[in-house]
């Protein structure tokens, strides 16, 4: 199924839809507002795409640096190539430790890896914490944006899902109500957890440590209660050293949310004594990303702001893209790493290049959908279409025969019945008049006035 | 060959860079009242500030309402976590005006957990500290001996039902930040 047949549930609730895109639009204006407070906006992009693109080139060098230096903390390093492999380095960590109660915070590298379905089938209970991520876990649902994973939700949805679930008040939806019961039902599996696992949004090679950012505050408490943190980030997260942090953390929650910084910016630079820190570098597709030509979407630091901009995104909901990250850089990383199975997302996009502008790292994002566009044709899923464009391609080539069936469409749409012309078949019919052709064609008039 | 050295010849040459990573070569954010710009940015992320004119602990006490046991950890150190913190005092190194966060760093004054678990928390920070932006921030802080430090900015938030912003997630409610000379 493609990206429009995934949106059309979705946009079947016009109010939902219309609520939606709404509910976006006004964290893409906090987030303007947020941009324009700095003078230096637009200069602080580009130093983060020019900080960026040097440590992706360099990167060996720096992950490197990163692993002697944690190492020298007291933190453990694994390596993992693959998804498969970074779940087995992370249940195996938890088997060595007895651990079988799991507090997690939103990290998007683990669901690209499906952590918890994996872990759920060695035993492991994993409670995702972030409020958001909490009411899609209990739901059965997945998250539909990176940083608002229950956007797609209203209050009175989530209203029901804690009633069932945690049994709250049927019918109160009120979202502090609410919040204070997710706060206290999560506190018990705070206080009882064995494990934290958590994403890391910054590496810093200088100093061998991470940097988390919440606003919540779940992956400051997790970790800080059992005695085993275990920290799984992408190989792209490195940056050379907490220098370079002045410039993400001013652009990333700005970006994000428009707040002026998370609540919580927190950096583990060594496990507390008698604890573990364990940080899983993975790769899992990304060298060969780095290889290729869309090796800029690595710059990526998952702010979500081409989501909240992205006027396909806002209308269709993060499902319709049927990958763990949604919008403009979900359909980008998904069409760079296996085109064949997401073939439909290049089109998913109307080309404005809106998240071009707000990205805070300057990926070419519409660029690099553009290009993937052009590579999506050749699919099997566009089998059909190309034969229709070859045939259409042979009347463009022969003059007279363009002419005629041209001609020919003009009467035949004039004279059918409608139930004839919308059909099935033509789509350009769906949920939308045909128009009325014209009495005589352009070439005809031009021919006449010559 | 082992994982790493599997990926790290996929990601290409490991020798070090000629040159280092860009380095900011232009101005940034300054404010003529840096201390006045500290309270907007905290109180925009749902904290406050008080200022300090006399015993410090009394003022603590009455801008809580808090008549219970307080946990001070800036006179002695805490060792033992105590069941259900209400207030704990503690003090941070640094300020930032452009987005009210402040520094914390527990080294070994207390555990960690106390930044999270406590409902209320009364962090004591000197005007003086108070710089203009993060980059600064990051010059004057050292990571040396460094195992677990935070930019805190105002008390735990969440707004995933609905956009609506709701104070006390998981960590503090009620966050103030007293201004001492």
């Amino acid at each position: 199924m493609g990206h429009a047949e995934k949106a059309r549930d979705f946009i079947m609730d016009r109010d939902r839809t219309a609520w939606h895109d709404r509910a976006l639009w006004f964290v893409r204006q906090k987030r303007d507002l947020a941009a324009r407070s700095v003078p230096e906006w637009e200069r602080l992009r580009e130093s983060a795409a020019r900080i960026k693109s040097h440590t992706l080139e360099h990167l060996a060098h720096y992950l490197e640096l990163f692993e002697k230096n944690a190492i020298e903390n007291g933190i453990e390093v694994y390596w993992a190539s693959s998804a498969r492999e970074h779940n087995l380095i992370v249940s195996s960590i938890l088997e060595e430790e007895g651990a079988t109660k799991v507090v997690k915070s939103k990290s998007m590298l683990t669901e690209e890896c499906a952590l918890n379905p994996w872990l759920e089938s060695k035993g492991v209970e994993v409670t995702d914490t972030d409020l958001g991520e909490r009411i899609v876990q209990l739901a059965d649902d997945r998250p539909s944006h990176i940083v608002l994973p229950a956007i797609h939700l209203k209050k009175e949805d989530v209203s029901e899902i804690f009633a069932r679930h945690l049994g709250t008040e049927p019918y109160n939806s009120d979202p502090k109500y609410l919040t204070r019961a997710a706060r206290s039902h999560l506190r018990n599996k705070f206080l009882e957890a064995d494990a934290a696992i958590t994403g890391v949004n910054f590496a810093l090679a200088e100093e061998g440590g991470i940097v988390v950012c919440t606003n919540e505050g779940n992956a400051d408490l997790g970790s800080s209660l059992p005695n085993l943190h275990i920290a799984c980030m992408g190989l792209e997260k490195v940056i050379p050293s907490k220098k370079e942090l002045g410039v993400f953390t001013r652009l990333l929650a700005r970006s994000a949310t428009g707040q002026a910084i998370t609540a919580y910016t927190s950096h583990f630079m060594k496990p507390a004594p008698g604890h573990r820190l364990c940080v899983v570098i993975v790769d899992n597709g990304r060298s060969a990303l780095l290889a290729s030509k869309h090796s800029s979407l690595l710059r990526c630091i998952r702010c979500g702001a081409c989501m909240n901009t992205c006027p396909v995104y806002r209308r269709s909901g993060g499902h319709s893209y049927g990958t763990v990250v949604p919008g403009p850089i979900g359909s980008a990383l998904a069409g760079a790493r296996d085109m064949e199975s997401h073939a439909s997302l290049p089109s998913a996009c109307t080309l404005c290049a809106s998240c071009d502008n707000v990205c805070p790292v300057k990926i070419d994002l519409h660029r690099r959908i553009n290009e993937e566009r052009e590579e999506s044709i050749e699919m099997d899923s566009f089998a059909a279409k190309r034969r229709i464009l070859k045939i259409a391609s042979f009347f463009m080539r022969h003059p007279v025969l363009y002419r005629f069936s041209l001609k020919a469409t003009r009467v035949m749409l004039g004279i059918l019945p409608k139930s004839i012309v919308y059909n099935r078949y033509n789509v350009w019919g769906r949920d939308r008049q045909m128009p009325i052709p014209a009495k005589k064609s352009f070439s005809d008039i031009y021919r006449s006035m010559r | 060959m082992s994982t790493k050295e599997a990926i790290l010849s996929a990601l290409g040459k490991v020798s070090p860079p000629q040159f280092g990573p860009p380095s900011i070569e232009y101005e940034t954010i300054r404010f003529s009242d840096p201390v006045g710009v500290f309270r907007s940015s905290l109180e925009a992320a749902g904290g406050e500030t008080v200022d300090v004119e006399g015993d410090l602990e009394e003022i603590v006490r009455s801008s809580f309402f808090h008549s219970g046991e307080m946990i001070d950890t800036i006179s002695g150190c805490v060792t033992e976590m105590p069941e259900t913190p209400s207030l704990t005092i503690l003090k941070a190194q640094l300020g930032v005006a452009e987005n009210g966060a402040v520094w914390i760093d527990p080294a070994d004054r207390y555990p960690r957990e106390l930044l999270t678990l406590s409902e209320s928390l009364a962090i004591i920070l000197s005007k003086k500290t108070i710089v203009h932006n993060m980059h600064e921030a990051y010059e004057k802080i050292s990571f040396e001996n460094l195992s677990y430090g935070l930019f805190m900015s105002g008390p735990s938030k969440t707004a995933d039902i609905e956009q609506a912003l709701v104070i006390g997630a998981h960590g503090a409610i009620r966050l103030k930040v007293f201004l001492v000379e």
